[in-house]
């Protein structure tokens, strides 16, 4: 195990050899460099990450402007290496001695077509963590089958449960599995090193983006499992409504303008006096059908009608702020514009963080969510250009020759 | 095989939003002690329940989110409950808590408290809007993190008037913030691991949500700064996109996207709807060309996406799936979670589903639960079933903390604790 160098960031020294792609593993080796690691993407002008071709109608061809490309790398380091090339196969493998993590998400066997399976990743660096990041995992049947964020949430039951009841399934209007499945890959990294730092022991992780997502459909699983109910049935999915709760109201509900909405969720009696307060007691609420949370809940839809006359006259942020004084759960439906612009809360948490880029002038990105008293986090670099850090890393790292790295362009190993 | 966390010991003060971060790490091997106010977490009282009879015990939802932990009941506003949580931070190495801000500091149980002589404790805060800021003491629910944090905006229908924002359904906002929490947790171990320093973590599920919107942020913070919009069951956009949801024959649905992939898929798939006569003038070389471009929306495009459309509306919605995978499309079968217990692939060759033991529900009483998220090769995952309210109360201040048993008892009879 290498002796790593101590400084302010939790993962500083740990290096990670990222050849993640798109979203899911960015998302994964995201948040390892934000805790401080040196995350080295590896990447090819003949097999570029997909995400840097999203790009902005103002890329004119640039693989450096894609706004989800430099969301998604921030803090990481770029290198071009070409793997199909046997000398660029040499340097993969002597970067490989020198790293603590690896991380991919391409389809199963794909680095072992490379002849870089665990276990030969393991004759070079004995200790490797190795976290593969699959549809559906390195075994199994359908180990071959291919995901994309939406499949994956399709599968998993995610998107069934997204939606109105009786209708069409609203699904995730994004791949929440992309986020999810690097969050699971981060973790499991977390825990492996974890295990690591004790025993000396690397080992391989492998992830599925599937299973990350039945993972979270745990309480659906038992009611079949236990009580032979299943999910799908006519009254489930439940729309904006709980109940699992059994409370009401818990809905959201119309505001003043266009396609704009607030939500509402009262958990107790005392808050639902609180709503009934700041309605200025209108007599229905009065009325027996709703004064107890089991009234509420059978007479639901008359009183979900009842709010939603009261919301349309002010926006989402009046209705907010004016039930949140008061003691009310109560949120906005925000949009993207309001969660930058209109957010007092997450300006004053620092959410979006701006680095220069080259390209682009300033990346501006969302923060890590959280505030580490010894390790806090910090953005130290936006995206990396393609390439940007070759230089560095095949003649500082790799000790290659300043007379041979022009070569190395050249033949296109580099 | 040592599990991955063995040795950590970790003391859980957590409701809902927080309770995930326990789990993950119990069923990692960590030792989760958990603490539940007097009459047992809120999360007990979360449905669907055993036979639907309302059971603190029996909340299905409880046993989810609660496997491989501990629990010790005790009423944390007394003086005596907080000298037990006290001693019991001093044998942990981790603290999670979830209560509303300064609440515990307002019971002398904050983290300047806790780490007094024990500067390794790492304490996770997992608040709705964090420590400090204007929203601070906003009161929150799942509904309410979705909402605020941009995932209802992105998650709806736009074929349905007049239809609202969608949250999906599940906890989320509680299962994205549990996440955070539990990754920072985790680089912090490491980070002790090295320096002698634990710390505190003032983690907020509003901030972990709006990290997690994926290209709603970027849309708007580059040029040409749109707001994405809501579609029916796929990706919200800034410019509309074709329906993926495909109606098959069994009434149930497929994603269908990315028809135009490569040559060789498409001419197989036309081939398999020839078969069945339903490819019409599908096999033209125009669609061919589209397909080795990977041309997207045309309006051929959407000719070829209907006529497709038709022949799915007439095959059940697995055989499509299946087909399709194994020519190479990334399709997915919209399935309820229950479905994928009849799928051989996760429940047999992958282990993905677990048998847990519930020997106080009789002998030889276990029920299947979701396993793994993920596969550790080196180290092992196992989960026991959820703790019984108050459970472990006894031994815990047996054990940890030295208690005898005529002082358990004159705290139980005083309602400081509670013993099962």
């Amino acid at each position: 195990m290498v002796k790593l160098p101590l400084d302010k960031q939790a993962l500083s020294g740990l290096r990670v050899i990222d050849f993640s792609w798109i979203v899911a593993g960015p998302q994964n080796t995201r948040i390892l460099a934000d805790f401080g690691a040196e995350v080295i993407k590896i990447e090819n002008e003949a097999s570029l990450d997909y995400a840097r071709h999203i790009a902005s109608p103002f890329a004119n061809g640039s693989p450096n402007k894609s706004p989800l490309h430099s969301t998604l790398n921030r803090n990481k380091k770029s290198i071009t290496l070409n793997v199909m090339h046997p000398e660029g196969m040499e340097y993969l493998k002597e970067l490989i001695s020198i790293s603590d993590v690896i991380v991919e998400n391409f389809s199963a066997k794909v680095l072992e077509k490379w002849g870089l399976g665990y276990e030969e990743q393991k004759k070079i660096r004995p200790d490797i963590i190795y976290c593969s990041m699959s549809g559906f995992g390195h075994s199994g049947r359908d180990k071959g089958y291919v995901t994309w964020g939406p499949t994956a949430q399709a599968i998993s039951g995610l998107t069934y449960m997204s939606g109105l009841p009786q209708e069409e399934s609203a699904g995730w209007g994004f791949s929440y599995m992309d986020h999810t499945g690097g969050f699971y890959g981060c973790l499991a990294i977390l825990m492996a090193i974890i295990h690591r730092n004790k025993t000396g022991e690397g080992q391989h992780l492998d992830l599925s983006q599937v299973e990350a997502g039945i993972g979270l459909t745990g309480t659906a699983i038992l009611d079949y499992t236990v009580n032979n109910r299943p999910f799908r049935r006519p009254d489930m999915p439940p729309g904006n409504r709980a109940p699992e709760r059994r409370i009401a109201p818990h809905n959201s509900y119309e505001c003043k303008g266009d396609d704009r909405w607030c939500v509402i969720s009262v958990t107790n009696d005392i808050e639902w006096d609180l709503l009934v307060e700041s309605m200025g007691s209108p007599t229905w609420a009065k009325d027996s059908k709703f004064t107890s949370m089991e009234s509420r809940v059978t007479n639901q839809d008359e009183l979900d009608n009842n709010i939603n006359q009261w919301t349309q006259q002010f926006t989402p942020q009046e209705i907010m702020k004016f039930l949140q004084e008061k003691g009310v759960p109560c949120g906005a439906v925000q949009t993207p514009s309001e969660r930058v612009e209109q957010d007092q809360q997450l300006k004053h948490r620092n959410f979006i963080a701006t680095a220069p880029h080259a390209e682009l002038e300033t990346t501006r990105v969302e923060s890590i969510p959280m505030n580490m008293s010894e390790t806090p986090w910090q953005m130290k670099t936006s995206a990396p250009l393609l390439g940007e850090h070759s230089a560095d890393i095949y003649l500082d790292l790799l000790g290659v020759p300043g007379e041979e790295l022009g070569r190395l362009y050249e033949e296109g190993i580099a | 095989m040592t599990s991955a966390l063995d040795g950590i010991t970790v003391l859980e003060l957590c409701g809902e939003r927080g309770q995930l971060m326990g789990k993950l790490m119990g069923d990692m091997g960590a030792r989760v002690i958990k603490v539940e106010p007097i009459g047992g977490s809120d999360t007990r009282s979360i449905g669907p329940f055993k036979d639907d009879q309302i059971n603190k015990n029996q909340s299905l939802y409880f046993w989810a989110n609660n496997t491989s932990k501990e629990s010790i009941e005790v009423d944390i506003t007394s003086q005596e409950g907080i000298e037990i949580i006290k001693s019991l931070s001093k044998i942990c190495d981790v603290v999670f808590e979830d209560y509303d801000p300064g609440y515990l500091e307002s019971l002398g149980l904050g983290y300047g408290e806790l780490s007094k002589n024990h500067p390794e404790l790492i304490m996770t805060s997992l608040t709705a809007f964090g420590q400090d800021g204007p929203y601070r003491d906003f009161k929150s629910t799942d509904l309410v993190a979705l909402a605020m944090g941009g995932q209802m905006h992105s998650c709806g229908y736009d074929d349905l008037p007049g239809a609202p924002p969608i949250r999906p359904y599940g906890d989320h906002g509680n299962y994205i913030a549990s996440h955070y929490g539990l990754m920072g947790t985790l680089s912090a171990l490491i980070y002790r691991d090295f320096s002698g320093k634990g710390q505190y973590i003032d983690a907020s599920a509003h901030e972990a949500c709006s990290s997690t919107t994926e290209v709603a942020l970027p849309a708007y913070l580059y040029p040409p700064n749109k707001e994405v919009f809501r579609q029916t069951g796929r990706h919200a956009g800034t410019f509309p996109t074709a329906k993926t949801l495909c109606k098959t024959v069994d009434n149930k649905y497929l994603i269908v996207f990315r028809i135009f992939m490569d040559l060789s898929s498409w001419i197989a798939l036309v081939k398999w709807m020839d078969l069945h006569g339903m490819a019409e003038d599908l096999a033209d070389q125009k669609f061919k060309d589209m397909a080795a471009n990977r041309t997207a929306g045309t309006e051929d495009g959407d000719y070829a996406m209907e006529v497709l459309r038709k022949f799915i509306a007439t095959r059940p919605a697995e055989e499509v799936y299946r087909k399709s995978q194994e020519l190479r499309f990334p399709w997915g079968v919209v399935r309820s979670p229950e479905e994928n217990l009849d799928d051989p692939h996760f429940y047999e060759d992958r282990g993905m589903f677990t048998k847990i033991d519930h020997p106080e529900l009789g002998n030889d009483v276990s029920y299947t639960y979701v396993g793994r998220p993920y596969n550790f090769k080196g180290t092992p995952w196992s989960a026991s079933r959820a703790p019984l309210l108050a459970e472990n109360t006894k031994k815990i201040l047996i054990e940890d903390l030295d208690y005898s048993n005529e002082k358990i008892s004159n705290l139980a009879s005083s309602g400081v604790i509670g013993v099962n």
